[in-house]
């Protein structure tokens, strides 16, 4: 994103908005293991574009472990939550009716017989 | 949000600054923290940097006479991780508020402070099996301890530079293994090397606690775990049994082991010493300072190249 387009996004953005404090030229690093996994944040790396940010995050965070796939990202471009926001992520009312392991009494009439999730037929 | 008040008074942040902290919750880039935890955390990393960078020299010099290929190969990955650690902790550093530039500049010119262990010669092969488990041995207990400091972007890179001076450790042993278990001019070798570094590893974790300036509130800020010499004590305890399993010496006569205190006492080392090399007065200082510029100077075409490529592209 451009400098210009950042500023105006801060702009309109909400208080509990936070966009990352980066320099031009820092790219945030994602790392996928396997290819089952998804992408984590690694760390990040300066460089000048896109092309070069995947050259230098090869060679810093690719250099032993496994690694199938690697994304860079302007560090700038990321907006998230503000960490002292975090209590909006606490649930306002109770939640466990979201959780199978709240149905407790079916669980204990079905017992050692009903199971949807996957057996050894679904390998 | 309630918990986002504006502009907010300095008093009651510094508080709830502090709480957390104390209850060890960790600060995260971009947040908002007081000026001398800020000085304090960068002082800290970016001289941990600073170390990093000027403790591959020492270890690069070997690289071309390392004395075989599978050894070469080792040292140079070795090498290659510390340039890489520097990487990830100048940018950490720069989290809290300095540009990457500004720091290597102070760097080059001599104006920054790097670890006293990297202003000493390597003169033999044998330095390089020192260097690789003691010098990487102390840094692990320091490093190791900080993994639980109280800025998380240095703690997520203090794991990830741990595991990598595990292998650095390793293959030192390996390196010191082959040495101890060589003719009698490597076993002597060896033990020349241990002889000259054993000062320059007690010094390497700090003045004793009492003189100690930044201990105390270091300590409050969790930018330090464990004391100097708590660290200084760990590093004995699990390194002393190294050179002795080999039946060398510690070069130390007045090292001994105190049962009821279960700590070691030791001979004071000359402080004063410590303080001149960590002010770049060290044996090997200014011509490392000098080849860390040449090198600067040398490579500034291609950090023009990579702006002029990206300027193109744009």
């Amino acid at each position: 994103m451009t400098p210009r387009g950042v500023e105006a996004a801060r702009r309109t953005e909400a208080p509990w908005v936070r966009t990352l404090e980066a320099a031009d030229g820092v790219w945030a690093v994602f790392l996928q293991a396997r290819r089952r996994d998804a992408h984590v944040h690694v760390g990040d790396v300066h460089a000048p574009d896109a092309e070069m940010a995947l050259v230098l995050a090869k060679e810093n965070y690719a250099r032993r472990d496994p690694c199938v796939s690697l994304w860079v990202v302007p560090a700038r471009a990321i907006r998230g939550t503000a960490s002292d926001a975090a209590d909006m992520f606490e649930p306002a009312t109770d939640k466990s009716y979201r959780f199978g392991g709240s149905y407790r009494q079916q669980q204990r009439v079905y017992r050692g017989g009903y199971s949807a999730g996957p057996t050894e037929d679904d390998r | 949000m309630s918990t986002v008040s504006p502009a907010g008074d300095e008093a009651v942040r510094l508080e709830r600054f502090t709480t957390r902290i104390a209850s060890g919750d960790q600060i995260e880039a971009g947040e908002w923290m007081p000026e001398q935890y800020r000085f304090e955390a960068l002082r800290l990393i970016q001289m941990h940097a600073n170390s990093e960078i000027m403790g591959a020299l020492p270890e690069r010099e070997w690289i071309p006479r390392a004395p075989t290929l599978a050894r070469k190969m080792a040292l140079t990955a070795k090498v290659q991780d510390e340039v890489g650690h520097g990487m990830l902790l100048y940018r950490v550093a720069e989290t809290i508020g300095r540009p990457r530039e500004e720091m290597y500049a102070e760097l080059v010119e001599g104006r920054a402070r790097f670890h006293n262990v990297f202003h000493y010669p390597a003169e033999t092969w044998a330095d390089v099996a020192i260097i690789q488990v003691f010098v990487d041995g102390a840094a692990m207990q320091t490093q190791g301890a900080l993994r639980s400091c109280s800025y998380a972007p240095y703690s997520r890179v203090l794991k990830r530079i741990c595991y990598e001076e595990d292998f650095h450790i390793q293959l030192g042993l390996d390196v010191w293994r082959a040495l101890a278990e060589g003719t009698p001019a490597q076993r002597a070798m060896l033990q020349d090397a241990l002889n000259r570094w054993w000062t320059p590893i007690i010094h390497f974790f700090g003045m004793p606690d009492r003189v100690s300036p930044h201990t105390e509130a270091m300590l409050a800020w969790r930018l330090k775990v464990k004391s100097n010499e708590e660290l200084r004590q760990q590093f004995l305890r699990r390194f002393v049994p190294v050179i002795l399993e080999y039946g060398l010496v510690v070069p130390d006569p007045g090292l001994r082991w105190l049962e009821t205190e279960q700590r070691y006492e030791y001979t004071e080392p000359d402080w004063d010493e410590l303080k001149r090399v960590g002010r770049n007065g060290g044996p090997k200082s200014a011509e490392r300072l000098a080849l860390r510029q040449s090198f600067y100077r040398q490579h500034a075409w291609v950090r023009e190249a990579l702006s002029r490529w990206s300027q193109a592209a744009a």
